[in-house]
């Protein structure tokens, strides 16, 4: 290894990126991907725009009525009209759900039969539907043990749910850490798959070729700049996930830090598998995003959880790094467990061995003559 | 004698398709050896291979060391340089002049002692590149693009010196310089340099010279033998009939049954014409029909007052006044980055004018409406020809044919009466990249004339092209100037190609120089022994 030779490659790297001004890119696409999935995916329900029709005009349905008035999650609208006329409404999507309060209802309740309150949900959105129908339980679920705690309520299911490591239930806490884990997968990894091909397509590659610079010499100069530029993303997104998201981080920021450069270099050795097989950096690009973006998106557990995966999809999220990573992240952030639970520790070898092959592929691959 | 370099049996073949075939060749210390021969020959593919870039078969022996495979001659690069094909192939756009000196000092891992630093002036100064260091290798023009990559590859002083086509598309005036740098270079320094150029004048000042056809050497010698070589087989012009196997091009005609015209003196062009009849390869007759339309081209077709062109503080192009006549062939001369092809790109509206005035057929082009008629009336030759490379020669034209909306059916029978008539019928269905540039430029041509312009614009059309296929390309202007009468302008860095036109322009930093026929240039310059001694006279 002759430094010197290092050296010079990786200062003509660095002038290029500022002057090319890829570094903008370098910048600017990790944190536009985490405030476009930061704030763009929801998973729980506010303001669900919701019809009450009170066909009953008793105390119980009030106390109902003012229930979900009273809840941030629900828009009511306390209407006297028709069903048919609430039924076209939802149709317009001019509310989401329609809540029908019979007029025997505080009747019923009070000789203790059973009484049906009529809920119609828009379902084009299944999980947001499912969601809603759990909240209006929850609602009047609520509202019914006010009105007669000491009553027992036969024939209601109680639902006693609690939400463990995500008490608040915030959808930052659920999503934000698994965004780092997608933007360091997928930015260092576009880099580094245009900085070989980039020279092969315009030419310089031959300075390469016909020079006596070693592999691993030309390697090691290719992805320092874009690995030292990368780590500085490293920071920028604690700071956003903490600082902007407001997600709690709980474990040891030496471990986030430590786990999230040997991520990086994962993502950096894909990047360069590409560049080494792709001839233009239009494909290269392409690819490159179709490998990491779509796969650390599906298996970074955003979405679902990997232990609800089943037979292929269980295989699959096992066979790309970002699952690895992401348990590690989240549980820095929400756990703080760290390296004392063997499934991190496991999995944090698993991330070193990933990163050793593809480097190692990387350098097998590359040939230093024209094909 | 005792050899530096000696190449055996050498062998390149790609995906299946073999470039060269059993190659030997041997070159000692301080000399120049010259490769020729038409695009596609193998020139390239050998010289990979001798700069341990490429994979080949057989062996190549120097410095007493034997390498069969890139990975063989891996210990030998230090003491080799490679300067590829193409203009400013291995510069970085975003470098100034300065910082490739030091990546390439550095990635050869030299020591910054003074005698480096000597050494690096030297070739700076050589290079007329001193004043400037601080620019970037992108705002260069060619022909300081190619001097730079050429000190580059000089910097470690290699032993081995392998240079591809340097000088093509590089200005008269670069390419001495570029060749008294190499003069220099191997007398200090004993390199050998193996060097492959499209221009005889240079080749013939080689030590020796390899002629390649299909992959094989197929002369070899100093020029004066390969000279002597097709001396009974050179005469002076005369139009070569229909039945006659002969060549006509640059004052000379070729045959091998002789012919009742007096000989002429060869040059190294005639090694190609005389192989071409040997081998019994079939020159195209060119023929052409008159133009379609029968709107009659008025005289003075475009005319230019006082066109004017700046980039910010640089005056590209200043005051140029220029009249283009109806069935006239004007050549564009002028150093790399004399402002050429600015002054093409305003003359097709691609460049707003930044003063003066421009009229075609009589009119003002001001509105973007005049622009448009413009660009309907001109027909364009870039100088890379703009050709897409996943389409077939006969889809390309037929695009080009719909983008001046020519209907589809009369396109296709222009398309085919084209390619007769400019002999690449065979090609028409085969894809760019696997055609000769010769090929390829004959088809750019017709790209160019399928919505019959009046007007014709070429932008240096024959570099690096072959000798037989700039012989052919010369026909095919004479053809368009007889049949269309329309107005031909043209850029070319050969010289012996001015005297193909009936009026040279010549660029100067911007500013016309002279503008007058080749007759009366050579009048006014009665000491010039041929047009590029003329063309020097101007740039003293």
């Amino acid at each position: 290894m002759r430094l010197g030779v290092v050296k010079a490659y990786i200062l003509k790297e660095f002038a290029e990126l500022f002057r090319t001004r890829l570094i903008v890119m370098v910048y600017l696409m990790p944190t536009m991907i985490m405030l476009l999935f930061g704030f763009g995916i929801r998973m729980n329900v506010t303001h669900a725009r919701v019809t009450i029709l009170d066909y009953d005009q008793s105390h119980y349905s009030r106390v109902l009525t003012s229930k979900f008035e009273d809840s941030k999650y629900f828009d009511p609208m306390v209407l006297q009209i028709t069903e048919q006329e609430a039924l076209r409404l939802i149709k317009q999507a001019k509310t989401e759900m329609i809540l029908i309060i019979p007029s025997s209802f505080e009747k019923h309740l009070l000789h203790g039969q059973k009484s049906e309150i009529g809920l119609f949900i828009d379902a084009s959105f299944p999980t947001r539907a499912t969601t809603m129908e759990n909240y209006v339980q929850g609602v009047i679920l609520q509202a019914a043990s006010e009105v007669s705690p000491q009553k027992p309520q036969s024939g209601m299911i109680s639902i006693n749910s609690r939400n463990l490591f995500n008490e608040a239930m915030r959808d930052e806490n659920a999503i934000v850490p698994g965004l780092i884990g997608l933007v360091l997968l997928v930015a260092p990894a576009i880099l580094s798959a245009l900085l070989i091909v980039k020279e092969k397509e315009r030419g310089t590659i031959f300075n390469f070729y016909a020079s006596p610079i070693r592999k691993h010499e030309f390697l090691l100069a290719k992805l320092t700049p874009a690995f030292l530029l990368h780590s500085v993303n490293i920071f920028i997104l604690f700071l956003w996930a903490t600082w902007l998201f407001d997600v709690p981080f709980r474990g040891s920021f030496m471990l986030y830090w430590f786990s999230s450069e040997i991520y990086i270099l994962i993502s950096l050795g894909i990047g360069m598998l590409i560049s080494v097989i792709t001839r233009s950096q239009i494909a290269a690009v392409v690819l490159t995003v179709i490998v990491t973006l779509l796969p650390g998106f599906l298996y970074s557990g955003i979405i679902l959880p990997i232990s609800a995966m089943d037979h292929e999809s269980y295989i699959e999220a096992h066979l790309f790094p970002v699952m690895y990573f992401n348990h590690i992240i989240y549980d820095t952030f929400l756990i703080g467990e760290g390296l004392s639970a063997a499934t991190n520790r496991l999995y944090l070898g698993i991330l070193v061995v990933y990163a050793v092959i593809l480097l190692v592929l990387g350098t097998l691959f590359l040939k230093k003559e024209l094909k | 004698m005792m050899f530096g370099l000696e190449v055996r049996n050498v062998a390149v073949a790609y995906k299946g398709k073999s470039a060269i075939r059993g190659v030997s060749f041997k070159a000692g210390a301080g000399e120049i050896i010259g490769f020729i021969g038409a695009d596609g020959a193998g020139k390239s593919s050998l010289m990979h291979a001798i700069a341990g870039v490429g994979r080949f078969s057989g062996e190549i022996v120097y410095g007493g060391e034997t390498y069969r495979s890139p990975a063989e001659a891996e210990k030998l690069k230090q003491d080799i340089g490679l300067m590829p094909q193409g203009i400013g192939l291995v510069l970085y756009e975003t470098l100034t002049v300065g910082e490739h000196l030091e990546f390439f000092a550095s990635i050869r891992n030299l020591k910054r002692t003074d005698a480096f630093r000597t050494y690096r002036n030297k070739l700076l100064e050589m290079a007329g590149l001193s004043a400037f260091v601080d620019r970037e290798a992108g705002k260069l023009s060619g022909g300081m693009m190619q001097k730079l990559s050429l000190i580059c590859t000089l910097l470690h002083r290699p032993k081995l010196l392998i240079l591809d086509e340097p000088t093509t598309g590089v200005d008269p005036l670069s390419r001495r310089e570029l060749w008294e740098i190499l003069d220099d270079i191997r007398k200090s320094e004993g390199t050998i340099i193996l060097v492959s150029t499209a221009y005889m004048q240079e080749a013939a000042k080689m030590d020796r010279v390899y002629l390649f056809d299909s992959g094989e050497i197929i002369a070899g010698g100093s020029a004066e033998q390969l000279i002597d070589s097709v001396r009974e087989y050179t005469y002076t012009e005369i139009p070569c009939s229909e039945k006659q196997r002969c060549f006509s091009f640059d004052k000379r005609s070729y045959s091998l049954a002789p012919l009742d015209v007096p000989h002429a003196e060869p040059t190294l062009e005639a090694l190609f014409f005389v192989n071409a009849l040997k081998k019994g390869y079939a020159m195209p007759k060119m023929e052409l029909e008159a133009r379609e339309s029968d709107a009659p081209i008025p005289d003075i077709v475009l005319e230019a007052k006082a066109l004017t062109k700046r980039f910010g503080e640089f005056v590209a192009n200043d005051r140029i006044d220029m009249q283009l006549r109806a069935g006239e062939i004007v050549g564009l001369l002028g150093a790399n980055g004399a402002g050429k092809t600015t002054f093409i790109k305003m003359l097709l509206g691609l460049y707003a004018m930044d003063g003066g005035e421009l009229l075609l057929l009589g009119k003002p082009i001001r509105s973007g409406e005049d622009r448009r008629t413009l660009k309907a009336k001109i027909g364009y030759v870039s100088q890379h020809f703009a050709l897409y490379k996943d389409m077939t020669v006969r889809e390309n034209l037929l695009y080009f044919a719909q983008m001046h909306r020519i209907e589809t059916k009369k396109a296709l029978v222009r398309i085919r009466k084209y390619a007769e008539a400019l002999g690449y019928r065979a090609y028409l269905d085969a894809l760019p990249a696997s055609l000769p540039l010769g090929i390829n430029q004959r088809f750019s041509i017709t790209a160019a004339l399928l919505h019959e312009p009046v007007i014709l614009f070429l932008d240096e059309p024959t570099s690096g092209v072959d000798t037989i296929a700039r012989a052919q390309f010369w026909e095919i202007m004479e053809l368009l100037k007889e049949k269309w009468g329309i107005t031909i302008l043209i850029t070319t860095h050969y010289m012996s190609e001015a005297e193909y036109c009936d009026r040279v322009v010549l660029f100067k930093e911007g500013v016309k120089v002279a503008d007058a026929t080749v007759e009366t240039l050579y009048k006014e310059h009665p000491e010039a022994a041929d047009f590029e001694e003329i063309f020097m006279e101007y740039y003293r």
